[in-house]
């Protein structure tokens, strides 16, 4: 009887060639300084970091996390330069692990404060609830409220001090969603699956979020200060380029655009 | 340890299971059974959770299928609330995610079925749901176990769905998985190798069953 044979091409082989040639390909030229940022800089950043480039010539890759989830990150290794973190203790606790420094600072065991960070209540527009204010925590029609994880992140932490200070976390937990970090947290609330949420005011004054909803801005006095700081990862490659950044964003022209961002200035 | 985690994963698994298993024995016996080439699409679907990344249907379950589109409200009006952050969304999660775990050992179970006994049994007038329930189901009872165990210990270890639409609340929607996220990145490293060990335990020992339990009566069958 004839047969044909039919060709079959040695598929494993041209896909491990494929492999092995795309392993080979070069992804960028020159390294860019990686940034380690809280996620309440994610509205922030970007547009700094390009002016930072335009004026600098350095370029810079930006991954945003809970502060938690990048100190863990870094203490495994991760290769950051810089970590702009939404609190103190995170890196602090980085500079005491000999992992992280504030060298060239006038304290160099505390974290370089950056920028002070505002907690606010935003709300979708045209919910059957009222418009965002303490009174709106304490409407039992408030079925879903977003935070970001107090453990993770020191807006999550900010948000349960504010709610115990009004004497309302006992009885609201139950009915709180945890994000990641504050960008989830602020996402649950955008996209609605949460009734509101307590999120940081660089995420609310986006035009995206101003445009789909309100904010309250919680009182100072409920919750202590989210004070940012921002460490040089002792293992960078890259110090003199990382100082740039750091001195760039303590810079005064920067730190007026970070009011306008949401953020309150270091200085 | 978080006991309350533990349960709560075991039972969404089992539930899972229980629906995954109703679900997958009329779509492999569609598969295997059905003579329009059609179905291939319909084999298509059921395999796509195998490579989708499980943050595409996180991302589906929460906006897609959350408050701001019709079909969110629709299953708001049906159960009271959102997907998002319920038990019941994560096992609708996990039922997508953990299909072709219970369809593709079931389609290869029925398919390796004698076709001349499913000929047989037409030509003595059987119908199909009679075909699959006294020929291909007892003739493929041990690719009923695989689809059951790999779709149970698939879900134990089911993520990515869980931490886009969870909302991490104790007793709803922290899973073990979840809690060991949170122990890792929370530094409760000793905590988290408890839940890791657990995790681990709990998907050796099920695999390790499954497996022994193709030796019995002197030899390995498929």
């Amino acid at each position: 009887m004839w047969t044909q044979r039919r060709w079959s091409p040695p598929i494993g082989v041209l896909i491990a060639a494929a492999a092995i040639a795309a392993s080979g390909l070069p992804i960028r030229g020159q390294t860019p300084l990686r940034v380690a940022a809280a996620a309440d800089l994610g509205p922030v950043l970007p547009p700094i970091l390009e002016q930072f480039q335009a004026a600098t010539g350095i370029s810079t890759e930006v991954t945003y996390k809970s502060s938690a989830v990048l100190t863990t990150q870094i203490q495994n290794g991760a290769p950051f330069d810089v970590f702009f973190s939404a609190d103190m203790g995170f890196p602090k606790r980085l500079i005491d692990a000999g992992l992280a420094d504030a060298a060239g600072s006038a304290d160099s065991t505390t974290a370089i404060l950056y920028a002070k960070g505002t907690l606010v209540l935003w709300e979708r527009k045209g919910t059957q609830l009222p418009a965002p204010s303490l009174d709106l925590l304490r409407r039992p029609a408030l079925k879903r409220l977003a935070i970001a994880d107090p453990e993770r992140a020191p807006y999550g932490r900010a948000a349960v001090a504010a709610l115990t200070s009004l004497h309302l976390y006992d009885e609201l937990k139950p009915r709180i969603v945890t994000g990641e970090n504050i960008a989830q947290a602020a996402q649950f609330a955008y996209s609605g699956n949460a009734d509101a949420g307590l999120i940081s005011m660089t995420s609310a004054v986006t035009p995206q979020m101003q445009s789909a909803g309100e904010y309250f801005v919680i009182p100072r006095d409920l919750y202590p200060p989210i004070e940012q700081g921002v460490v040089i990862v002792s293992s960078t490659k890259q110090r003199d380029a990382a100082h740039k950044l750091i001195d760039y964003i303590l810079s005064a022209p920067v730190q007026a655009e970070l009011a306008k961002s949401g953020l309150t200035p270091a200085k | 340890m978080d006991w309350q985690a533990l349960a709560l994963t075991l039972k969404l698994a089992a539930i899972t299971t229980a629906i995954l298993l109703a679900i997958a024995v009329p779509l492999a016996a569609l598969v295997v059974l059905g003579r329009n080439r059609w179905l291939a699409l319909l084999e298509a679907f059921t395999a796509l959770a195998l490579v989708l990344p499980p943050t595409v249907l996180g991302f589906f379950l929460l906006v897609l299928l959350g408050p701001r589109t019709a079909v969110g409200r629709a299953i708001i009006a049906v159960i009271g609330h959102p997907l998002a952050f319920s038990f019941s969304g994560l096992v609708v999660g996990s039922v997508i995610y953990s299909l072709p775990f219970a369809v593709q050992p079931l389609v290869a179970g029925f398919a390796a079925v004698e076709p001349a006994l499913v000929d047989a049994a037409r030509l003595l007038g059987a119908g199909s749901m009679r075909i699959v329930l006294t020929l291909l189901v007892p003739l493929a009872q041990r690719s009923l176990l695989t689809a059951g165990v790999l779709s149970f210990l698939h879900t134990v270890g089911e993520f990515g769905v869980v931490l886009m639409m969870g909302g991490d609340i104790p007793g709803a929607t922290r899973t073990l998985s979840i809690a060991l996220f949170d122990q890792v990145e929370g530094f409760h490293y000793a905590a988290a190798d408890r839940t890791a060990a657990i995790l681990l335990g709990i998907s050796v020992v099920a695999l390790t069953a499954l497996y022994a339990s193709g030796w019995s009566r002197g030899g390995r069958r498929a």
